[in-house]
């Protein structure tokens, strides 16, 4: 597996893989991210970080996905940086630490957000 | 210099100009009066400057200013304002004549000359006087009609209050104003070059010469020297992946060793003004190693070929369709036709040329790089300035659009006045040319397409086969998508047992294609809709009894094999079928002559909301007890703000007046998908009839709809919607065959031509559409996009194509004109979707996608030749007149 969960040979222009994780059948897009926020619980999020390198989701962690999803949402959109910030009451340097691949691509995909778009 | 006194808009005004000043510069750059816009490049062929100087209507990007001492001058600052409207700007709005707004103050000031003159004009006389100001959107239908109800109001026949529909008139079905319709009147609509930021800095780009080159160096230092220059910007600057990513991340904001298409961008100069911007942008010395250039699909697939991209073979998508089994259903047919058709490079041609704005707000941490454009997507652009810049904190603000037609699905400017804010924490405007911003856009595909259709002797197609080649350009945008958006609308309104398709994407050098109005439908409808012509005349069968015959039925499968349960095509067959007796008998009746008359039909089913598809929308109740609708629907022109505010006041029975749309920021808005694949209704619209539901029902609960109400009860005054089409999966990579649209919109349309066979000349007198795209929210605007659409679809067939190099404003474009239109009427179906949103449907590119066969079938009805490289241009119709020896 590549980094973002997708097989390294996965072809970009088809647009969403199908993939098992933690038992159940989920689409990602090209990115690894989620298709569908509704798709998320919290133990396809422990497999999607085990895939990743990480040993587990501690505390904080599970404060800033749950912070995600709850802004998500909210206001149907993902949170920025400065959101996160206010939300979560951390620093960008420690939330970005947070997560091997950062927020954008670590802590965003683990809560199950999607891609900021939709097939035409 | 000349010192001239002349009065604006009632005030006196002494002005000291330089001789080459003209009226428009002064009015928008000097006194910021920028209702008076700007696109042609001050070469008079647009009108969207025109004014009023001494009773007269000018085009006031050749009028200098230095020649109007004493002058009086009315720009529409001077008509009204949205509080107080001009009794025209009030028509305009009524008629529906507004959509995207760019050209309304130009064609306001232009009746307004009219009607001071002449105050009850004929339809000609107004024709006449607006002959210099062009419109993209409306296919100038409602425009004539706005002037003509201007008249009656300015004679008192009528007021503006009798025909207005009220508030709290019903919601759906009513042409209830567009809420953005008065500021786009009054010209206090702000567009991207609109954008006041006083000491903003000018962007000028280096650009490619060439189709094909290996960059060797660029040398900035002279550049970097010259006066007022701020500093340069090349591909190293960028401090993220420099790669303007939809789906392939092969697009660069600047280029670094390679150019790959005339235009590709080099380097930037940011100075304190355009001029001198433009000046040093010329001194930037780049050497260039001139590469062989692959020009057509052909030359791309060839074997001896180098790879475009490094990383990726220049034959880059492959899709085939195999259903049934397409050779069996050909060897038993009783008739087969077998034809080529090529569509050409288009440009999407919205009137207001490309540019975007860009800024840093607030200070550390917490500064924003703000990027404001006309982007269809907002969220996507702002993921994709993020990436592409290295930079996190951006906010995208969507400003007024000059229409746009599928080509902000992309960005062109934003990711260099972006770069360019963030390098020099500089507030920067990047506004173009025409020119350099027809050059730099994405474009419509050219398809290259071999059809062949056959049907048993009952007159039942049994078969179809198409090989279709893609030319993608230098960047892929979309092109998968394209393609992939053509299969599943392939057999259209048909039922078609056994399909072979093979279909191909290949890179070459030149403009790239993306989203244009359609994507993709429109080319293989071309060929289909001339090839169901075709196969009719070998049965001898009238074309509509035809199409009528051979309609899909509910059970029975699309292209891909999915199974319909829904189809309102042939209704539409019997609604037009009256007209199209009439345009028989008429046509008839015509002496022949050197100038035939012909008649065509095209049909479209067009496929809404893919696998896959889903939105998001919020909506919340006010401390104002108004009800706002959050949500990232970009309306470039549809009336996208009608839509959700009508929805929004019909599911919460409220008046009009308690209800809007906050639509342009992403600080703001839910991420609710582009705006693009006529999705918005169904998949915007539906995300957010879930989330007024909701609200709804807690109203219902609580017992009141005030804010005061919902807080003393503890309920939440926000609510969110989602809306996910039924399927998911993609097409089969070997088959073409999965689950398709979840909705369709049908239409038919019946061309009315007439051809000189001496010139090759073609006059369209007129179209008629039948259209069912469920229950109408807006009437006005749901014509708009019909009459838009179908002078498009006429501008596809006869006219427009774009050559990189050559195609530069918008006379080489051959963009429509008052001359060019013709008459058109809309019939309207209302058959409820399922799953449509209250019922309905989109109807945006559906518009245009049958035209063009339509015209095609009636230029072969009235002198017997096929068109089949488009455009149908004077020359090839006459040459193949004469190959035909019917010249």
């Amino acid at each position: 597996m590549s980094t973002d969960g997708l097989p390294p040979d996965a072809e970009p222009m088809r647009d969403r893989q199908l993939r098992t994780v933690a038992g159940r059948s989920i689409y990602f897009d090209w990115e690894g991210f989620f298709w569908d926020p509704q798709d998320w619980n919290e133990a396809i999020a422990l497999a999607l970080a085990r895939e990743s390198g990480m040993e587990g989701l501690d505390d904080n962690q599970w404060r800033v996905i749950r912070f995600m999803r709850e802004f998500y949402f909210y206001h149907g959109r993902a949170p920025k940086n400065k959101d996160l910030r206010k939300g979560t009451g951390m620093p960008l340097m420690a939330l970005e630490s947070l997560f091997p691949q950062g927020i954008r691509k670590g802590a965003r995909r683990l809560a199950g957000l999607p891609n900021p778009k939709a097939c035409l | 210099m000349k010192k001239v006194i002349l009065t604006i808009n009632g005030r006196a005004r002494q002005v000291v100009a330089d001789q080459d000043l003209v009226l428009l510069d002064l009015l928008r750059e000097h006194l910021h009066l920028t209702g008076t816009k700007q696109s042609c490049d001050r070469k008079g062929q647009c009108g969207a400057c025109t004014v009023i100087v001494n009773g007269k209507a000018v085009l006031s990007c050749l009028t200098r200013v230095a020649k109007l001492d004493g002058a009086e001058v009315i720009s529409v600052e001077g008509l009204g304002t949205p509080d107080n409207p001009h009794l025209i700007q009030e028509a305009f709005v009524l008629a529906g004549a507004i959509q995207c707004g760019f050209c309304t103050p130009g064609m306001i000031m232009a009746a307004k000359a009219l009607l001071d003159a002449n105050p009850d004009p004929t339809d000609d006389e107004i024709r006449h006087a607006l002959r210099r100001n062009l419109c993209r959107c409306t296919g100038y239908a409602k425009i004539i009609d706005a002037v003509r109800l201007a008249g009656r109001f300015l004679r008192k026949e009528i007021t503006p209050d009798e025909i207005r529909p009220k508030a709290t008139d019903a919601k759906m079905g009513v042409s209830h104003p567009r809420p953005s319709a008065l500021a786009k009147a009054c010209g206090t609509a702000q567009f991207a070059a609109d954008i006041q930021m006083p000491d903003a800095a000018e962007i000028a780009v280096v650009r490619s010469p060439h189709f094909h080159a290996a960059i060797q160096s660029i040398d900035c230092t002279a550049a970097e020297a010259m006066p007022g220059v701020i500093g340069t910007l090349t591909a190293k600057d960028i401090q993220g992946t420099n790669r303007l990513k939809y789906i392939v991340e092969d697009r660069p904001i600047l280029c670094e060793d390679r150019v790959r298409t005339l235009g590709d961008a080099v380097a930037v100069v940011v100075a304190e003004t355009r001029v001198q911007a433009e000046a040093a942008a010329a001194a930037v010395k780049v050497d260039y190693d001139p590469l062989p250039e692959v020009r057509t699909p052909a030359r791309g697939m060839a074997p001896d070929t180098p790879q475009i991209h490094p990383d990726r073979p220049n034959l880059c998508f492959q899709q085939p369709v195999i259903k049934g089994d397409a050779d069996a259903a050909f060897a038993s047919a009783a008739a087969v036709v077998d034809h080529r058709f090529a569509t050409q490079i288009n440009h999407q041609a919205p009137m207001e040329p490309e540019n975007s704005v860009a800024f840093m707000e607030g200070e550390g941490e917490d500064a924003e790089l703000v990027v404001m454009g006309r982007s269809i997507n907002i969220h996507l652009h702002m993921a994709t300035l993020q990436a592409a810049l290295g930079f996190e904190n951006i906010r995208y603000e969507e400003a007024f659009s000059g229409g746009q037609f599928g080509i902000k699905l992309e960005i062109f400017t934003e990711g260099i006045a972006a770069a360019a804010a963030l390098k020099f924490r500089r507030p920067v405007r990047y506004v173009p040319s025409l020119a350099e911003s027809m050059l730099i856009t994405s474009k419509r595909h050219p398809f290259e397409m071999q059809i062949k259709l056959g049907a048993d002797a009952n007159g039942k197609i049994t078969a179809m086969a198409m090989d279709m080649t893609v030319d993608n350009g230098a960047y892929h945008s979309i092109g998968n998508v394209i393609i992939n958006r053509a299969l599943h609308m392939l057999s259209s309104s048909y039922y078609i047992p056994n399909i072979q398709v093979a279909s191909r994407l290949v890179y070459t050098n030149n403009p790239w294609g993306s989203a244009a109005r359609g994507a993709g439908p429109p080319q293989a409808h071309y060929a289909l809709e001339c090839a169901i012509d075709m196969l009719a005349e070998k049965l001898d069968m009238d074309p509509l009894a035809f199409r009528k015959h051979n309609a899909l039925q509910p059970g029975q499968t699309k292209a891909t094999g999915h199974v319909i349960d829904e189809w309102a095509f042939e209704g539409l067959c019997a609604a037009i079928k009256p007209e199209y007796e009439r345009a028989v008998t008429d046509a008839a009746g015509v002496a022949d002559g050197p100038v035939k008359r012909g008649i065509g039909l095209g049909a479209a089913a067009f496929g809404i909301a893919f696998p896959g598809d889903k939105s998001i929308s919020a909506v919340e109740l006010g401390a104002d007890d108004c009800v706002t609708v959050y949500a990232a629907a970009a309306d470039p022109g549809e009336g996208n703000d009608s839509m959700l505010t009508q929805l929004a006041a019909k599911v919460l029975d409220l008046p009009l007046d308690r209800v809007r749309a906050d639509t342009r920021s992403t600080d703001r808005t839910a991420a609710a998908g582009p705006a693009s694949g006529s999705r918005v209704t169904f998949m915007i619209g539906g995300a957010t009839v879930d989330a007024l539901k909701q609200l709804r029902q807690a109203m219902d609960e609580v017992g009141a709809k005030s804010h005061a109400a919902f807080v003393a009860a503890g309920r939440p005054t926000r609510y969110v919607g989602h809306k996910s089409v039924l399927n998911t999966a993609p097409l089969d990579p070997e088959t073409g065959q999965g689950p398709s649209t979840d909705s369709d919109v049908h239409a038919i349309q019946l061309a009315e031509v007439e051809v000189d066979t001496g010139t090759g000349e073609v006059r369209v007198l007129r179209v008629t559409a039948a259209v069912d795209a469920g229950p109408v929210i807006n009437p006005n605007n749901l014509e708009g996009q019909m009459e838009g659409g179908m002078d498009m679809g006429v501008g596809y067939a006869l006219r427009e194509r774009f050559e990189a190099g050559k195609t530069t404003d918008w006379r080489t474009f051959a963009f429509p004109t008052m001359k060019t239109a013709f008459d058109m009427t809309v019939i309207t179906r209302e058959t409820p979707r399922k799953r449509g949103t209250l019922g309905a449907t989109g109807v945006g590119e559906m518009a245009m996608v049958c035209t063009a066969p339509a015209v095609i079938n009636a230029i072969h009805n009235a002198c017997g030749v096929w068109i089949d490289e488009l455009p149908a241009t004077p020359d090839k119709v006459k040459a193949a007149l004469e190959a035909a020896g019917k010249a």
